[in-house]
């Protein structure tokens, strides 16, 4: 096993597996021990057998600009990405307490607004969130709680700070291939896992089905649960049977799911209309109901509001989540933490500036060259500058974007984020990364064991998204041997 | 179950059934040529007209020659009984079952099309390396179906996979007796004899009922016989009574079934009794005809009672269900 040294010595950024010197961290020390077993003819057969795998397994995912192209195999490197339990547990405490807190802020809103009235959160930030819903104000779910699945982005820094880069409180997708990863793994390496105490990441499926199972209206019978897809030609139509699959849910289509005048969610089944308890949806807000959203939807089912504010069904995440899923929100989020939990937040926040305060923009726009812009309320990487990468001319354009919009924009500094070992032409070549946890909350709260590690495979790139060229590793929590 | 989902299941079931009895016909059909003798020939046409794909071949090739004719059945896109079109259809249909399929089941679904996709132009070229192909298609076939058998909860979906495979065995079992019409014979009454044995011979193992039919009814191949053998023998899993018998028994577990129950034990009667073997050829190609006719009958009563009972109109809440459907979970 080689590793690209030339590639290292250009790396400012912080190795999550390597030491400056390039011996290995601790954590990952028994997976270099078991790497320099293996003979570069060793290796690319594993992972000639891995490419193979991930052909079998059917393992797929969608690019939109491919028409016609519906599955497309995953991208996956073999060296996984290694932290040691210690730190883990901090983070995972961190990630509890920021769900925990955004719930509690998400509920507030859609009811007292205690933290407006208190004057911690602006209400003009409010007013001008896309995601806040007022079809939704006066409810409060069950336990009070609203987003009961998140997919919470972190990053490292060049002095290995973790920061939370974005709270994905929508429809975050990506832990079927944390868990397919897992069994790649598995099938491939065998042996590494004999030798390293790698923390199992399989107990989700029924973590989340015991979250969904909470939700159900009628408690003490076994509750139908469906998973609410867009269809075959969603990026995420994968996970979304995947899921089912694990959970033994119904995967259903809106076109497959009635309410009745009883508002009740029924399933149009081959031995007549069956009841409905929990939808996990994983179509946006604006798709759930045209009855009260768009009206051209064909993905949602009418009525399901209704339904749902009746009480008749439970819906995770809950109409109205993405409120706090909101670029200018988040940065606000260490003020909520305080304010509902009376707790200095675990997890760092990217330092963040505002766009539609008159001092924070004027600083933005006098950085541009510095600093990363994102829209408030879009996902997925879109619709961002990335101002020491972009020519001045669309500066220029972006800094007219901010002027007519203030309130949508956000910036922070761009962060050297961490890389990783990743197999590029038979050598180990630094690759930029980030981590997706899943967190749930609703009768329990849970974190996953390290989550979904995406990767930039290209050279110095910092786009993981896998609708951008992005590839993912198997994230391996370990239990060091000294402690 | 989903209606939505019983639908996509019962399909996925009638290709993955169609694409092997395909393999199976090309295979036999092949065997046959070898023992032709001279001045005898083989109406390939004939064999797309049996599989009631003529219409369609003529749109996209000028000339019906093997070749031609192998890669419209085999690997033509264009055609959506052809053996990759099927296995596609199968595996896309897996893909959005898997929550209801047991994993293996999507494994070797993927498995056979990217088998297919990969040698499927190979097998056009030789007949060596076709018969080779065709052989593994069956067996990755034979696979899934003992998968599907030993490992999926013989539940809702399970009776699904059953009617599906059933009711398309059966249509093709009517087809493939309908194979003798191909052949056209040198003006030799002695050689016509013999060869009708071969043919009939090859139509026994095209289905894997010859050395069944040895066994069960008769050392010597006797075209009365085994029309009658397939038709009407319920102890061979081919036969078109034998299919009718399984659909009843997977419909008796379905619910609100009594109605398409009747029509399946009905034909089946009509069926025993009606001593097609005693038919002339054009008679015998008729009768072939009404029974795919009768078969088509019995596909539309079962969409029309379980897969788009929906689409007129909403029927009331059948609250009396929920344990039918809990215990198929």
């Amino acid at each position: 096993m080689e590793i690209a040294a030339s590639e290292y010595a250009d790396n400012t950024a912080y190795d999550e597996l390597l030491e400056p010197g390039l011996s290995p961290r601790p954590a990952a020390k028994p997976l270099f021990d078991y790497l320099n077993s293996l003979d570069q003819a060793e290796l690319a057969a594993r992972r000639q057998a891995v490419d193979a795998t991930i052909k079998a397994m059917g393992i797929t995912f969608t690019v939109y600009s491919e028409a016609g192209n519906i599955d497309r195999a995953w991208p996956f490197d073999p060296i996984p990405r290694v932290m040691a339990r210690t730190e883990w547990e901090r983070i995972q405490a961190g990630l509890k307490q920021r769900l925990t807190a955004l719930n509690l802020f998400i509920n507030d809103l859609y009811n007292e607004q205690h933290i407006v009235k208190d004057g911690v959160f602006p209400l003009e930030v409010l007013a001008g969130s896309g995601n806040f819903r007022p079809q939704c104000v006066g409810v409060t779910p069950r336990f009070g709680v609203w987003a009961h699945i998140s997919g919470t982005d972190l990053v490292r820094d060049r002095d290995g700070t973790v920061y939370v880069l974005e709270d994905n409180l929508r429809v975050p997708s990506g832990v079927s291939y944390m868990l397919e990863n897992r069994q790649i793994m598995k099938r491939i390496f065998p042996e590494v896992f004999r030798t390293t105490h790698i923390l199992p990441v399989d107990d989700y499926p029924i973590q989340l089905f015991e979250t969904l199972a909470a939700l159900s209206p009628r408690p003490g019978e076994h509750p139908v649960i469906a998973v609410l897809t867009p269809g075959i030609y969603n990026s995420a139509y994968f996970e979304h049977s995947y899921l089912a699959q694990q959970m033994g849910a119904y995967l259903v289509e809106g076109s497959d799911l009635i309410v009745g005048s009883d508002n009740v969610v029924y399933m149009k089944s081959i031995s007549g209309l069956q009841r409905v308890d929990v939808i996990y949806r994983r179509i946006d807000d604006g798709f759930l109901d045209p009855e009260v959203f768009r009206p051209d939807s064909a993905l949602g089912v009418r009525g399901l509001m209704r339904a749902w504010k009746s009480g008749k069904v439970g819906i995770a995440n809950a109409p109205g989540a993405g409120v706090a899923d909101d670029k200018v929100v988040y940065a606000y989020v260490p003020q909520i933490i305080r304010y509902y939990l009376d707790q200095d937040p675990i997890l760092a926040n990217v330092p963040s500036y505002l766009c539609m305060l008159d001092e924070q923009r004027e600083h933005v726009l006098a950085n541009l060259d510095k600093l990363v812009v994102k829209p408030a309320n879009e996902s997925g990487g879109y619709g961002m500058l990335i101002g020491p990468r972009a020519t001045a001319e669309e500066r220029a354009q972006f800094a007219e974007l901010i002027r007519a919009n203030p309130r949508n924009y956000m910036a922070q500094p761009t962060l050297d984020i961490s890389t990783a070992p990743t197999l590029v032409d038979g050598q180990l070549a630094p690759r930029h990364l980030d981590l997706r946890p899943f967190v749930l909350q609703s009768d329990r709260l849970y974190a996953t064991t390290g989550g979904l590690t995406r990767v930039a495979l290209n050279k110095g790139s910092l786009v993981v998204n896998s609708s951008q060229g992005g590839g993912s590793k198997d994230t391996w929590i370990v239990q060091e041997e000294d402690s | 179950m989903l209606a939505r989902a019983a639908e996509k299941l019962y399909w996925m079931a009638r290709n993955l059934e169609r694409a092997e009895n395909t393999a199976r016909l090309i295979n036999s059909t092949t065997h046959v040529l070898l023992d032709l003798p001279l001045g005898a020939s083989f109406g390939w046409t004939n064999l797309l007209e049996i599989v009631g794909l003529d219409d369609l071949f003529h749109q996209h090739y000028s000339q019906a020659d093997e070749e031609a004719i192998m890669r419209f059945l085999i690997e033509d896109a264009r055609n959506p009984g052809s053996i990759l079109s099927c296995v596609q259809y199968a595996r896309e249909n897996t893909r959005t079952l898997r929550e209801i399929l047991p994993a293996e089941i999507w494994e070797r679904t993927n498995g056979m099309y990217l088998y297919i996709k990969e040698n499927a132009t190979i097998a056009c070229r030789s007949r060596r390396n076709r018969y080779m192909v065709l052989d593994n298609i069956i067996e990755q076939r034979h696979a899934i179906v003992g998968l599907i058998s030993g490992t999926m909860g013989h539940d809702l979906a399970y009776q699904l996979v059953k009617l599906g495979r059933n009711i398309e065995r059966a249509d093709m079992t009517t087809r493939i007796l309908d194979i003798g019409s191909a052949v056209r014979f040198p003006q030799d009454g002695v050689l016509h004899e013999t060869l009708m044995e071969r043919i009939w011979m090859s139509t026994l193992n095209s289905l894997s009922a010859y050395q069944n039919y040895r066994r069960l009814v008769n050392m010597h191949v006797r075209r009365n016989d085994v029309v009658n053998f397939l038709l009407c023998d319920d102890r061979l899993p081919r036969s078109v009574v034998h299919c009718l018998g399984e659909m009843e028994s997977c419909l008796r577990l379905m619910p609100q079934s009594q109605q398409l129950q009747m029509s399946v034990t009905e034909l089946s009667h009509r069926i025993t009794q009606g001593h097609a073997e005693r038919l002339d050829a054009p008679a015998l190609h008729e009768y072939m005809d009404w029974l795919q006719t009768e078969l088509g009958r019995i596909n539309d009563a079962l969409t029309q009672r379980y897969f788009h009972a929906y689409d007129n109109g909403m029927p009331p809440p059948a609250s009396d269900q929920a344990e039918i459907e809990f215990a198929e979970q």
